[in-house]
């Protein structure tokens, strides 16, 4: 039954027919593969890249508000900056990096499949993201786009050829989240091992299901409106100016309407990632498996009613705003259910503070700590104070950076190990957990107070607010000093990450003593993941019990239940690819 | 529950009542600006939600953080305890489940009850407002209207005024790109859409001078764009409305064209005249819809003004007061343009100094 030994090996010798031989090479294995694995790792370093750009563009916004008449540049260069910052960080990182890197390295190795349902695709949706971030990036030769990253009309007309190219470039990435949705759906619905049922799969996959969901829904939408954005840009077609009978409000809601499903899209995978690490270093089940797993599936469908509470001044009609403030306090009732299960959890653990385990605590403080702020935007009138000031920066970076990054962050030093067959250095690890989780209060707390007294976002100096509020300058000289240790925090873990690829302790098989089937192969797992099929029967979440699994050598066609698309079969395409023949 | 589990809980308790004291009973000015002197009844009934859903909230925050760092010390592996060790294998408790999930749908129920009041009388509180005064974004400055008083109040360093205890009602709109009205003692904020009007509904409380900011990104200056709200005894309010009125009355005041700026000129040609006239301004054979306004006064390829007077101050005001209709086409008059005497006196001094 245990089948931590019976995978031990790396030998092909129960190969099915139809198993590949590896790519060889570092050209082939690395850049031109269909590996989920290595598409995985193409997205990770691609998005950590961004990431850093983002970053330090984020860390110029914050030097410009050291000085109440901005300290470093003009406002139309502050304008660019937090408007780059923005659109890199949520298309250009954490989408690609929570589905694209963690999602494809770990989704297919969750549900026992050798690869995603198709590789061609997934190889394609990742080839496509480089694209994305040199055409957002080139505009900036242009100019750069100014209107923040939600460059509503009529304002980012004004942007020109650089407005084009953004609306290009969230064009093409929503292309690849698209495919990836629809690429992970059908992986997670037709390829699962056999014998896992819809409620033996892991709280990763539930997650990475839900989140494909809103990847193919509703990108759809965004598309359709950055698409008619370009059409005005480059062909004046008048859809969004109201000086030409357009509509600007129009663009807001078909924006939001894919922009907060979009929140969701980066924070669900987060949710995935900690209900994976809070039972492995608990040492005991998830609690309430069944409400995480629904509550992620109602968060999917309620993130598409809830848009309109990011326009509640925006221009319209008040009796619409009810319906949506209904609705979003609806979605904080699911939201609860999980920070109280993942509580639950911790409660008569044996707890080990891991890296991981330390990044999903924190998660469970921080992101808690968002969803609150949630609420009080969420009510109508007081929205109506807080609308466009800095209590939403402070607010939604508490949900993207102290949860989604939070949990990307958690994920990092778990799966690691099974990625490059090496741990990452844990004393590293818990400096940069400390780091990031004190300078992430201190850069982003702050912020709620100065909003509410009246600071607005998007402003490149603050003089007026400032001679209002003495003590603006104080804290806003605070939070910058706080950012930097926010910037030690990531510089640390990428060095971690390349130095403990040839330093790190050897990992073996499990070295968390988890229990998904991941951990039953070798690390790195080999090429084409499992050997042998294994057969699921249970959950992964009982440490006191054998693990639920077993090797199976039948034949794949004496599971009818695991559906026709079994496993990816090597086309000319993939041959030529992967090098293979 | 674990060891120390009562006395944590009842600590978080104690904590959580004194921050629920400190709310609403504390001074939390610099949470809320003016939340000890409120300065509408709006601001009242926002507040009394704001300090609701912070009471709550910090409670729920306390608690969760409280057991999570509580659990993560009571419950933390100890140095050699075995590996083999687990937890206890609980999977559910469908009694505590029932419970979250009934308690915070509660909190939350009677939280939207609650705005859904203060949502209606901050849109339809007000059935006859007393005075409704206009609110117009420009890039980047507010202009402010008042009955009777339209196309008057237009330069971007004069203050809305507003009386005390008098129930307005501010309808807000946008001239070029979206703005935002927003004073953050008032509490209240709205879009200037081009094309769309709201509203806002509400009665000042006290006097006092503060500040309005513009808080929808609507261009470079955005951050510049800030308003002045002087809040005023009714007589006081009324005195200004007249003297205002009288003013416009007489075409804005007399025309005095000493008293124009070349500065002030140039930001109202930019908003006013750059739909016509190229801005920045071109020779007079580069024409727009109008002719280009540069050398004006010295341009020997074309000596005189279209009304064919010699391009002196006066005769330049005289075309702008007056507007001309000639071969070119219809250039419009003062009140068509939405020109003061004092708006028309900075062109002048704008056009005469593009030498
Ligand atoms: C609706 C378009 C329009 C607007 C708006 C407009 N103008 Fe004109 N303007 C014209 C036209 C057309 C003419 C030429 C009339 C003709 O000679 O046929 C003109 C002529 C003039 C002249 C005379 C030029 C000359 O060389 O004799 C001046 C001065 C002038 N405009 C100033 C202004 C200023 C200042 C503004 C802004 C308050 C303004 N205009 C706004 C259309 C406009
Ligand atoms: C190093 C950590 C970060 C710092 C110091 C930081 C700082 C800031 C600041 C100061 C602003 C406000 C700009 C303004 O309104 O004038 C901002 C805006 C923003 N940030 Fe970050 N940020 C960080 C990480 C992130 C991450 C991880 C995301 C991921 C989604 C993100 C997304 C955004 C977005 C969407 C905006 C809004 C931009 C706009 O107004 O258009 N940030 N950031
Ligand atoms: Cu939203
Ligand atoms: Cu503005």
């Amino acid at each position: 039954m245990h089948s931590d030994t019976a995978h031990e090996t790396h030998e092909d010798h129960l190969d099915h027919g139809h198993i590949h031989p590896a790519p060889e090479g570092f050209i082939r294995k690395y850049v031109f593969s269909l590996d989920h694995k290595v598409i995985g790792f193409q997205y990770f370093f691609t998005g950590i890249f961004v990431l850093l750009i983002a970053g330090s563009f984020a860390e110029l916004v914050r030097l410009q508000l050291t000085d109440p008449n901005g300290a470093i540049m003009s406002h139309t260069a502050y304008n660019e900056m937090f408007t780059m910052h923005g659109t890199a960080m949520v298309w250009m990182v954490l989408i690609p990096l929570v589905t694209g890197a963690i999602g494809n390295f770990v989704m297919p190795l969750q549900i026992g499949a050798r690869d995603v349902a198709f590789p061609w695709l997934n190889m394609a949706s990742f080839r496509i993201f480089p694209i994305a971030v040199a055409t957002l990036f080139s505009s900036m030769l242009f100019g750069g786009p100014h209107a923040g990253w939600t460059e509503y009309p009529p304002i980012s007309l004004a942007d020109g050829t650089a407005g084009a190219l953004w609306c290009m470039a969230i064009f093409i990435i929503g292309i690849s989240s698209t495919m990836t949705g629809l690429n992970f759906m059908v992986t997670i619905m037709k390829m699962r091992a056999p014998g896992m049922t819809w409620t033996r799969m892991p709280l990763f996959v539930w997650a990475t299901f839900a989140t494909a969901l809103m990847n193919m829904f509703a990108t759809v939408a965004l598309s359709v409106a950055v698409g008619a954005l370009f059409l005005e840009h480059v062909f004046n077609v008048p859809w969004y100016d109201p000086a030409r009978g357009g509509s600007p409000v129009l663009f807001q809601h078909m924006f939001w309407f894919y922009s907060h499903p979009a929140v969701y899209i980066f924070i669900i995978p987060a949710f995935g990632v900690v209900s994976e690490v809070l039972p492995v270093f608990a040492r005991k089940p998830i609690f309430g498996y069944k409400m995480i797993a629904f509550s992620s599936m109602a968060i999917a469908l309620l993130s598409f009613t809830v848009w309109m509470h990011h326009m509640f001044p925006a221009g319209i009609a008040p009796w619409l705003q009810l319906p949506f403030m209904i609705l979003t306090y609806a979605i904080g009732v699911p939201t609860g259910i999980k920070i109280f299960s993942w509580m639950a959890t911790l409660w008569a653990g044996r707890i080990y503070f891991t890296t991981a385990m330390l990044y999903a605590m924190g998660f469970l403080i921080t992101f808690t700590f968002g969803g609150l702020t949630g609420i009080f935007l969420a009510s109508v009138p007081v929205d109506l104070h807080e609308h466009g000031t800095y209590f939403v920066v402070g607010h939604f970076h508490y949900v993207v950076a102290g949860g989604a990054v939070m949990g990307f962050l958690a994920s990092i030093p778990y799966w690691y190990p099974k990625a490059t067959g090496r741990m990452l250095d844990e004393r590293m690890g818990q400096i940069g957990f400390w780091l990031f989780f004190l300078g992430l209060n201190g850069t982003f707390g702050p912020m709620h107070w100065l909003g509410l007294e009246g600071m607005p976002r998007r402003y490149a100096s603050y003089a007026n607010f400032a001679s209002q509020y003495p003590d603006a300058v104080f804290w806003n000289r605070f939070e910058t000093a706080c950012s930097f240790l926010m910037v030690a925090s990531v510089g640390l873990l990428v060095f971690n990450i390349f130095w403990s690829m040839k330093n790190g302790k050897v990992a073996g098989i499990n070295p968390w003593g988890a229990r998904t089937l991941e951990w039953t192969i070798s690390s790195p797992p080999p090429y084409y993941n499992f050997k042998k099929l294994p057969y699921v029967y249970g959950r992964p979440y009982d440490f006191d019990q054998p693990m639920p699994y077993q090797n199976t050598d039948l034949e794949i066609e004496a599971f009818p239940e695991y559906g026709k698309v079994v496993m990816p079969i090597p086309t000319a395409g993939a041959a030529a690819g992967a090098g293979a023949h | 529950m674990g060891p120390g589990f009562w006395p944590v809980t009842f600590l978080m308790l104690a904590l959580s009542l004194i921050c629920a004291w400190y709310f609403l009973y504390g001074n939390i000015d610099w949470i809320l600006p003016g939340a000890s002197n409120p300065l509408t009844d709006r601001t009242n009934d926002i507040d009394a939600l704001f300090k609701f859903m912070a009471v709550s909230s910090t409670a729920i925050m306390i608690f969760v953080a409280g057991y999570v760092i509580y659990f993560g010390v009571v419950f933390r592996a100890r140095p050699g305890e075995s590996r083999e060790a687990v937890g206890v294998p609980v999977h559910d408790a469908p009694k505590l489940e029932f419970w979250w999930t009934v308690l915070p749908s509660l909190l939350l129920v009677v939280l939207t009850a609650l705005s859904i009041v203060t949502w209606y009388k901050i849109y339809f509180g007000t059935a006859v407002p007393a005075l409704t005064a206009e609110v117009i974004g420009h890039q980047f400055y507010f202009e402010y209207r008042y009955p009777g008083l339209k196309n008057s109040v237009y330069s971007k360093t004069e203050a809305m005024h507003l009386p005390v205890g008098v129930p307005v009602r501010i309808l807000i709109t946008s001239a070029d790109v979206i703005h935002q009205f927003w004073v953050p003692e008032i509490r209240l904020k709205a879009s200037g859409v081009p094309g769309l009007v709201q509203n806002l509904n509400f009665t000042p409380e006290h006097a006092g001078t503060y500040s309005i900011a513009c808080s929808e990104f609507c261009g470079p200056d955005h951050s510049l764009m800030q308003g002045q709200l002087i809040v005023e005894p009714v007589a006081a309010f009324n005195a200004w409305l007249e003297k205002e009125k009288t003013a416009a009355a007489a075409g804005g005041g007399a025309l005095n064209l000493a008293e124009g700026t070349a500065d002030a000129g140039k930001a109202t040609f930019a908003q006013k005249c750059s739909a016509c006239h190229n801005n920045p301004p071109t020779p007079f054979d580069q024409k727009l819809v109008g002719p280009g306004l540069l050398h004006i006064t010295d341009d020997p390829a074309h000596p005189n003004l279209v009304s064919g007077k010699p391009p002196t101050p006066e005769n330049i005001a005289d075309i702008l007061q007056n507007g001309f209709n000639g071969p070119i086409g219809q250039m419009p008059n003062a009140q068509a343009n939405g020109l003061s005497s004092k708006d028309i006196a900075n062109l002048v001094a704008y056009l005469v100094s593009l030498k």
